[in-house]
């Protein structure tokens, strides 16, 4: 069965909580995974003003600035180092090389980020020592900081490929130990978070009393603002000095199951406790959340988080009829789709179907009050269709529409890509606000 | 393995020195930002439009999982071109080999979406590992009842043009010609080149109808599969979106003895100059009569409601930047609403469609030689356009240099094509030209405190 590894498989080797989804079919049908190197965008898009650059043909990068402009309306400073048929041959190290060194010479960005692509890890390019070739040719190439994140698109799908480059931002460019600062904690977002979720959650750590360093920061670049001079790099994101002051934070939060690693990471190399935060949707999650920011900085929660708290509780009170029991269709990047499906099932919804994009690690289940109630499956959109019948709505991206209209469900768009409807980027769905906001989302779809 | 390009008639128009010239022979540098998408691209490009065919994308998920049902090519009946399909390729098909999974997927998605025929597409990787795109197609042909289609154009053939090209190829030497029609029109063409984005065929088509042409085959907006088998039995083709692909009319012109005309349906001038065309081409005095006063009427028609907002717009300045016969057709027509090119410039077009727009630019216009978001913002800032007129990759930064902004690719959702395009477009260009939002980005705020004395 060829189609194993997609469907009932782990890309890496763990099992998973996955049961069969339909009968076995051999191809991917409309497909929620998107490319790794794209979600490696996503991350580099927080940094301020680094330039992608992605090693692979020229259609590799083409796809990716289309898909994520019109998800953000934003442009996208991707470069490619368009390979060609030639490199099929001889390889893509030199085209790399020359790609770092015209990204440098002509665009001048304060870091270059490499991500490479399904193409040139097949023919195994050695990144390292390409760049190390470079700068032994290029002395003045040497102090220009140049992140190097492996995406080939068998490791998963964006979420991954935004994990790896995180943790490749953090490695690279936060070598040395930093002197402590006493509030300051280092926040890692998952690729599910819109930029106003960053901007909400910095928000909130600050009312707490403690300065938030947050890796990626998209709620600055991302965010669809007006800067006086457009620039061809990233304009926004966290700088990279504040980068290099993550070791000296006292705390580091990681936010989804898949960021751990980074947390866990920093906490190996430079002895910064770690914190995982599995989801910040559903009161419980949030509690849980906000219950440690009091331990950490010794405050008790803020009187306007408690204020958003009761008016959470209020909403559950005033809606509660009208969330019970309703059959929810979910297909999403398993992050997102946990925190999610959780919030729901707390709320009294069942989930009828939930569909990951890529498998899950084992033990990331266990991290969810509810997840005992549903069953979570890896699957695409097709497989979508087959199972949402009988729902009363559907949350996937925008491409599931071709599931949702003709099967007439509501399809609250969640994910990316969100390309038809207004306003994803200024989303928030995280907080007790934000909770708020999804189940009033989710009942407005329902409501038609 | 792959299509020989020499045979593409690709050296007699290449290379042009002109600056600013589409590089189709040169190589785009690594790093420049002047990306002009892959073969891979421009195959589907060509292809995905046959809306009751199945497409399946034979790589990792990088080739459909980001660009899947992407582009605004319409259709008015079967959905099934619209789906992503994938072999998804992992990496334990790199280490062995695609080639089983292929066929297991050609076979399922025939059986699970009843497609009239399914086109198969390589992919960089999938070459690279050296599966043998036709020998799989072949071997799942065997189990299922309609045409199996490899496309070999990998991402790593180059860019976008090239695509196109092998396209074209597949057209002629799979497809076209391997089913007769019921009946022939005496006055029967093809369009070859329309992909009907937003719904631009539709806007042509009722001037086909008004004066008695038959629309044998569109290649391939709107296309139904069997309809693009029959085209060689049209008496004309019209190629529209000029000379991508050139080598498919060419050689049905030598086989078949169909001959050729190019065209373009963007604004009035061009509109009536193609239609105009193909009744001269049949040489039929009924039809040329009936074209001549089909032009008369609707020229009238569409001047005196686009006049006022001519009136409005002439005398405004626009930077153009597009591909394909857009490249040239888009400064006629934006001339029509009095509005001068300051500069343009080209990625994805032929090197005779440049040409082409050059000979139509003021000679004192710009022709844009760095086509990266740089050279792009150097540009606006240089010339202070009052409207820039390109693709949807440009579209958010042109946003935030604060210029008014018309999509004219595939991303827009409305269509400029025809006579009645011609008012659509003239209606969106004085939407974003005098949109009242413009003005207000312009203004400092807060305002600056003046202290009196």
């Amino acid at each position: 069965m060829s189609n194993a590894i997609n469907l009932y498989g782990s890309t890496n080797g763990h099992s998973t909580m996955t049961g069969p989804v339909a009968e076995p079919r051999s191809y991917t049908g409309n497909p929620q995974k998107n490319s790794p190197a794209l979600g490696a965008t996503i991350a580099y898009m927080g940094v301020d003003g680094l330039l992608a650059l992605l090693h692979g043909s020229q259609g590799c990068s083409t796809f990716i600035r289309l898909q994520l402009s019109r998800h953000f309306k934003e442009p996208i400073p991707l470069n490619s180092t368009a390979l060609l048929e030639d490199t099929a041959i001889f390889g893509g190290w030199e085209h790399l090389k020359k790609g770092i060194a015209k990204a440098a010479d002509k665009f001048q960005p304060r870091i270059i980020g490499v991500m490479s692509s399904g193409l040139t890890e097949t023919f195994g390019d050695d990144m390292v020592s390409a760049l190390a070739s470079l700068r032994q040719e290029r002395p003045d190439l040497i102090e220009k900081p140049v992140v190097l994140a492996k995406t080939p698109d068998y490791i998963g799908s964006l979420q991954e490929g935004y994990q790896r480059t995180v943790l490749a931002l953090l490695d690279t460019l936060t070598v040395d130990p930093s002197p402590r600062e006493s509030n300051t904690v280092a926040l890692f977002p998952g690729a599910h978070f819109t930029p106003a979720d960053v901007e909400e959650l910095k928000d909130t750590v600050s009312l707490f009393g403690l300065t938030p360093l947050v890796l990626p920061d998209i709620s600055t670049s991302l965010d669809g603002h007006f800067e006086l001079e457009p620039a061809p790099v990233v304009q926004g994101g966290i700088t990279l000095e504040d980068i290099r002051r993550i070791p000296g934070c006292i705390a580091s939060f990681s936010f989804g199951p898949s960021m751990a690693v980074v947390g866990e990471s920093l906490q190996k190399r430079h002895s910064v406790p770690h914190i995982a935060v599995p989801s910040l949707t559903g009161l419980e999650a949030v509690d849980t959340f906000y219950l440690k920011l009091c331990q950490l900085s010794g405050r008790p929660i803020p009187e306007r988080l408690l204020r958003q708290r009761s008016r959470l509780l209020d909403t559950l009170a005033d809606y509660h009829d009208q969330l019970g029991q309703k059959r929810i269709a979910i297909a999403l990047e398993s992050d997102l789709l946990i925190s999610l499906a959780n919030c729901l099932v707390e709320v009294g919804a069942v989930i009828q179907v939930a569909l990951a994009a890529t498998a899950l690690h084992e033990n990331v289940l266990p991290n969810f009050t509810f997840s005992s109630q549903y069953t979570v499956e890896v699957g695409d959109l097709e497989h979508l269709e087959e199972r949402a019948p009988g729902s009363h709505l559907i949350i996937a991206n925008s491409n599931a529409r071709q599931a949702a209209l003709p099967l007439k469900i509501p399809h609250l768009r969640a994910g990316l890509p969100v390309f038809d409807r207004a306003g994803m980027s200024q989303k928030v769905w995280i907080g007790y606000r934000g909770t708020q906001q999804f189940l009033y989302d989710c009942l407005n779809a329902m409501a038609g | 393995m792959f299509v020989n390009l020499t045979k593409l008639d690709l050296k007699e128009t290449c290379p042009l020195t002109d600056k600013g010239a589409p590089k189709l022979c040169m190589k785009a540098l690594p790093g420049e930002g002047a990306e002009r998408s892959c073969a891979f691209d421009g195959a589907r490009v060509v292809l995905m439009p046959v809306t009751d065919a199945a497409h399946v994308v034979h790589g990792p998920i990088a080739c459909a999982g980001n660009s899947w049902d992407n582009r605004g090519a319409k259709s008015s009946g079967p959905q099934l071109y619209r789906r992503g399909l994938t072999t998804d390729l992992m990496e334990m098909d790199v280490v062995y080999g695609g080639e089983k999974k292929l066929i297991q997927a050609i076979i399922d998605v025939a059986r699970k979406h009843q497609p009239k025929a399914v086109f198969v597409y390589a992919t960089c990787v999938s070459a690279l590992i050296g599966d043998d795109l036709e020998t799989a197609c072949k071997e799942a042909q065997k189990d299922v009842s309609v045409p199996v289609i490899p496309v070999n154009a990998p991402g790593f053939m180059g860019d976008k043009n090239i695509g196109n090209r092998v396209a074209g190829e597949v057209l002629f030497r799979q497809i076209i010609g391997t089913a007769e029609p019921e009946t022939v029109h005496p006055f029967a063409i093809n369009f070859i080149g329309e992909y009907n984005i937003a719904g631009d065929l539709w806007g042509i088509q009722p001037s086909l109808e008004a004066i008695g042409i038959k629309l044998q085959a569109c290649i391939s907006g709107d296309a139904r599969f069997d309809d693009i088998r029959t085209a060689h039995r049209a008496k004309l083709n019209v190629l529209v979106c000029s000379k991508s692909l050139t080598n498919l009319v060419k050689q049905m012109e030598q086989k078949y003895g169909i001959p050729y005309i190019e065209g373009s349906f963007y604004g009035i001038h061009d509109t009536s100059a193609t239609l105009r065309a193909i009744a001269k081409a049949f040489g039929d005095a009924g039809l040329i009569e009936r074209t001549e006063a089909h032009i008369l009427q609707k020229e009238a028609e569409t001047r005196a409601v686009i006049e006022p907002l001519k009136a409005q717009l002439s005398g405004k300045r626009a930077v153009l930047f597009t591909g394909g016969v857009k490249t040239w057709s888009m400064v006629t027509t934006l001339r029509e609403l009095g509005i001068d090119v300051l500069a343009g410039g080209t990625q994805n077009s032929t090197p005779d469609d440049f040409l082409r727009m050059k000979a139509l630019m003021d000679p004192t216009a710009h022709i844009i030689e760095d086509t990266s978001a740089a050279g792009f913002l150097t540009l606006i800032k240089e010339k202070s356009p009052d409207l820039i007129v390109a693709g949807g990759k440009t579209k958010y930064l042109a946003h935030k240099t604060r210029t008014p902004f018309l999509d004219i690719n595939h991303g827009r959702s409305l269509p400029y094509a025809g006579y009645a395009g011609m008012i659509t477009f003239a209606n969106a260009v004085a939407r974003t030209v005098f949109s009242p939002v413009w003005e207000k980005m312009r203004v400092a705020f807060p305002p600056e405190v003046t202290v009196n004395e």
